[in-house]
């Protein structure tokens, strides 16, 4: 008799447990993705989760769209540059208001800009560019340039510059404040934990109300459980990162039969091979060429990602400026042999190379056996790779060590400019002829220069309009005959949501509108 | 010598021995982490930054002194009991750990407490008829529940009861859209005591998944140490002398086998308990449970250095206290014990 009421006790305890979902808040949104976040503060956030968060509870001065235009937000217009482009003038918004009532005015921004330039882990993104700042009106800001800069309205658009509360962030001028933001943006933290942020509609936002009640934004851990999450209802929408290619194909079938709904951002990363070009083998730019050619991108693309990761051509990912025609050759397994042969290749010699790839990036590893694979079928007699995996900060550790004969890395820009893609990649301040000695292109593990390409570069960065997409296709073009870098693919982020709920939509630099997500679509 | 002084003797000797080994481990994780390749910057920036903003970070960090110097600076900090900042956020290491550690000693003991009872039970159920179907069945059973990989099993009920059938949440520890309890970071517990039967039937719903897997995964040891420790303690003289004096067999085996066969699965358990402090990795992983194993891996990942450093060191040090008061509870226990 006893041993029947404890089991029908127990019974009914796991009744009521799986029987006892928690209601969900009408009109509030759970997103989930990968990644934990540390902290809140702009001065601390350096990966995509916390890039997400800011774009929601801050405002930059400047919005990027998806099709890659900008549009004044907390400035009024575009930057106003002096005739020898090395003063900016940025005329700013009335009546804007920060969470805590603080009125937002120039004074504020200098604040903001200010505290970042001392304490931000990205204070290179100003450092680089800005020699001073200061108000020249209360609702106007000036920026004394180091050299004329064409990006900086895309560059005063990433979300780490958005402005905080002098108020709030007064004792925090010289320290980071990493669970409490103030802010403009539409949303108003109200409470943040590295796996569940809660944002609620701010009241007094100058711009569009949000289209819903609020957001939690939590993190989990594996793909499966994301996934998971999705499918049974525990979330709202799903972010990609950190998504199996798998797993998001099955999503976007389930969009295909009217079960989700996809959205699908611009590319913001690329996927390239950087090749060790100062030390043999491949310091033969015919040989570089020859690998150049021989990746079959379509069929990479396909067999990797089902076609997600689309084929690039190009070191910048379209729709931004310079980004087409493309400037790296096509898929062409017959020249690429020629060009063997050429080097002494394929008559009985095969060339072994060892491709490095990151161990804990799932892709990398899809990418290389199905690249072995692709040239065993095309030119097995004479060109092979060896593939080993090395953990990414390992890898990145020792790229200017010059180890890595060839290895597959990412690269996303931290807003949306061509130059974010390309200076990194190839600026050097000091090279011999073809080889760099110090600078960016060593740090990145190519080594690579060209003469002149520095300047080209520079140039570059000054220039609008037609010449510069001009100026940054032949520097595109000299990149691809020096085959030191070869771009493999585009990485689109995607968003999928639950019934209900409308389409994600994502701003140029990728990261989704969450106050655009409606529960009345 | 009397048994109480013997024993106040061998304490003192086991706690002695406590600084040296922490300092060991103390220094052993510091030199593992600075000799394994890549380093913090490189996990904030990536491949991102200038030379020069990644030089100013390390500068700022502290990362550019000599590794004697680091060293020098980390075991005066850890004298005076600090863990130093994690480098991530500059959250001292000390809050990571008190926000993490009472998520998994909450996921520990439920797991150890679904495991000692189905394990036992287990282990318990063929003892009447050696070599029957149900001792077979029970040997299966720790022997299968212990074989199986850990992070497959978490996969593969998330899998099923999560994602399928939907009947639990696939991962975290609480719903993102209720307020969790606060007090202790024991959520049950203070669940309990605040009478908030909301979040106590959330907590629960979260941890059954994780804790149940643990558990399932646990029980085996607990099972096959029972039943080997009870045959044995049935074929014993003593056992064989209280049939005889025409004891029933119930008191037989819960009377005098059973206390004896107990004695070898408390020190299972302290041992198992031990290494549950330091949290289940692979299930706090796959179940997104943010436990100390689940900061550590994440630590590691970023090359947190003062936050590796720091969960060794207390996990450590609240295993070596385990041990010892297993150690004390066994000796007290069983008078056999000489010290």
């Amino acid at each position: 008799m006893q041993q029947r009421a404890c089991g029908l006790g127990a019974a009914m305890l796991l009744q009521a447990l799986l029987g006892c979902q928690p209601p969900k808040p009408i009109g509030q949104v759970v997103v989930a993705s990968r990644g934990n976040l540390d902290s809140v503060d702009p001065v601390d956030i350096t990966s995509f989760a916390g890039a997400q968060l800011l774009s929601a509870i801050g405002d930059p001065l400047y919005a990027s769209d998806a099709s890659g235009g900008l549009h004044p937000h907390l400035a009024t217009a575009l930057p106003i540059l002096s005739a020898d482009g090395l003063t900016a003038r940025i005329p700013l918004r009335r009546g804007v208001r920060f969470h805590d009532g603080t009125p937002f005015n120039a004074a504020a921004l200098v604040f903001s800009l200010e505290r970042f330039r001392a304490l931000g882990k990205q204070s290179y993104l100003l450092d680089d560019r800005i020699t001073g700042m200061r108000v020249r009106g209360p609702y106007e800001l000036e920026l004394r340039l180091k050299r004329p800069y064409s990006s900086l309205a895309a560059l005063l658009s990433s979300s780490n510059l958005t402005p905080v509360s002098p108020t709030a962030y007064r004792s925090h001028r010289r320290s980071s404040l990493r669970n409490r933001f103030v802010g403009t943006g539409p949303y108003r933290l109200v409470n943040s934990s590295p796996q569940n942020t809660t944002l609620e509609p701010f009241a007094g936002y100058w711009g569009p109300a949000a289209r819903n009640r609020g957001i939690h934004l939590i993190t989990l851990s594996n793909s499966t459980a994301l996934y998971g999450a999705l499918l049974s209802g525990e979330v709202d929408v799903l972010l990609s990162q950190g998504l199996d290619s798998d797993q998001q194909r099955a999503l976007a079938a389930r969009t295909d039969r009217g079960l989700l709904r996809q959205g699908i951002g611009p590319a913001v990363e690329i996927g390239y091979l950087t090749l060790l070009s100062d030390r043999a083998p491949l310091d033969q730019p015919d040989l570089r060429q020859a690998i150049a050619l021989s990746l079959d991108r379509r069929l990479i693309s396909e067999r990797v990602s089902y076609g997600m990761r689309m084929p690039l051509r190009s070191l910048i990912p379209p729709p931004l400026t310079g980004a087409l025609p493309p400037s790296w050759p096509g898929y062409n397994p017959q020249r690429a042999r020629q060009l063997l042969q050429r080097a002494g290749y394929c008559q009985g010699r095969r060339l072994s190379l060892p491709l490095t790839v990151r161990s804990n990036v799932p892709s990398d590893r899809l990418f290389g056996l199905t690249w072995q694979a692709q040239l065993q079928r095309d030119l097995n007699d004479c060109l092979s790779l060896e593939i080993s995996g090395v953990e990414s900060t390992a890898a990145y550790r020792q790229l200017d060590k010059g180890v890595f004969p060839l290895i597959l890395l990412d690269w996303a820009g931290d807003y949306p400019a061509p130059d974010v893609y390309l200076t990194p990649l190839l600026s050097c301040s000091r090279g011999i002829g073809e080889r760099c000695l110090e600078g960016s292109s060593v740090s990145f593990g190519s080594f690579w220069t060209a003469p002149g390409l520095q300047q080209q570069l520079e140039k570059s960065e000054g220039l609008d309009g037609q010449a510069r997409t001009r100026l940054l296709l032949e520097i595109q073009r000299r990149t691809a005959r020096g085959g030191a870098y070869i771009p493999v693919w585009q990485v689109a982020p995607r968003a999928w949501t639950r019934p209900g709920l409308s389409t994600p939509q994502f701003d140029g630099s990728g990261r989704v509108l969450l106050q655009a997500l409606s529960t009345h679509p | 010598m009397s048994r109480r002084r013997h024993l106040i003797r061998y304490l003192t000797g086991r706690l002695a021995l406590v600084p040296v080994m922490l300092w060991l481990i103390a220094s052993l994780v510091f030199l593992l982490l600075r000799v394994a390749p890549g380093d913090p910057i490189d996990a904030l920036l990536g491949t991102r930054a200038p030379q020069a903003a990644r030089a100013a970070l390390r500068h700022q960090l502290g990362l550019d002194q000599p590794l004697l110097v680091q060293y020098g600076h980390y075991l005066q900090d850890l004298l005076h009991g600090q863990l130093g900042n994690s480098l991530t956020n500059q959250e001292p290491v000390t809050s990571v750990i008190g926000r993490s550690l009472p998520a998994s000693l909450e996921l520990g003991l439920v797991a150890l407490l679904i495991a000692a009872i189905s394990g036992l039970a287990v282990g318990f159920s063929g003892v009447a008829r050696p070599e029957g179907r149900l001792d077979l069945a029970a040997r299966l059973y720790g022997i299968g529940t212990y074989a199986l990989p850990p992070f497959w099993a978490a996969m593969v009920v998330q899998l099923v009861f999560a994602v399928w059938l939907g009947w639990l949440p696939v991962g975290g520890r609480f719903p993102a859209t209720l307020e969790p309890p606060s007090g202790s970071g024991f959520y049950l517990l203070d669940s309990l005591l605040s009478g908030n039967s909301t979040q106590l039937l959330a907590s629960l719903r979260h941890l059954l998944l994780p804790a149940g897997t643990l558990g399932l995964l646990l029980s085996g040891v607990f099972a096959n140490a029972l039943r080997l420790n009870l045959r044995r303690a049935l074929d014993s003289d003593y056992v064989e002398a209280a049939r005889s004096r025409g004891l029933s067999e119930r008191r037989v085996v819960l009377g005098h086998a059973l206390p004896n066969a107990l004695l070898p699965v408390l020190t299972i358990t302290g041992i198992t308990v031990a290494s549950l402090i330091g949290g289940a990795l692979l299930i706090e992983v796959t179940y997104s449970w943010p436990g100390v194993a689940f900061r550590l891996q994440e630590a590691i990942g970023q090359r947190d250095y003062p936050v590796v450093q720091g969960i060794v060191v207390v996990v450590a040090a609240l295993v070596v206290a385990v041990s010892v008061l297993v150690d004390l509870l066994v000796a007290l226990l069983d008078p056999r014990i000489r010290f």
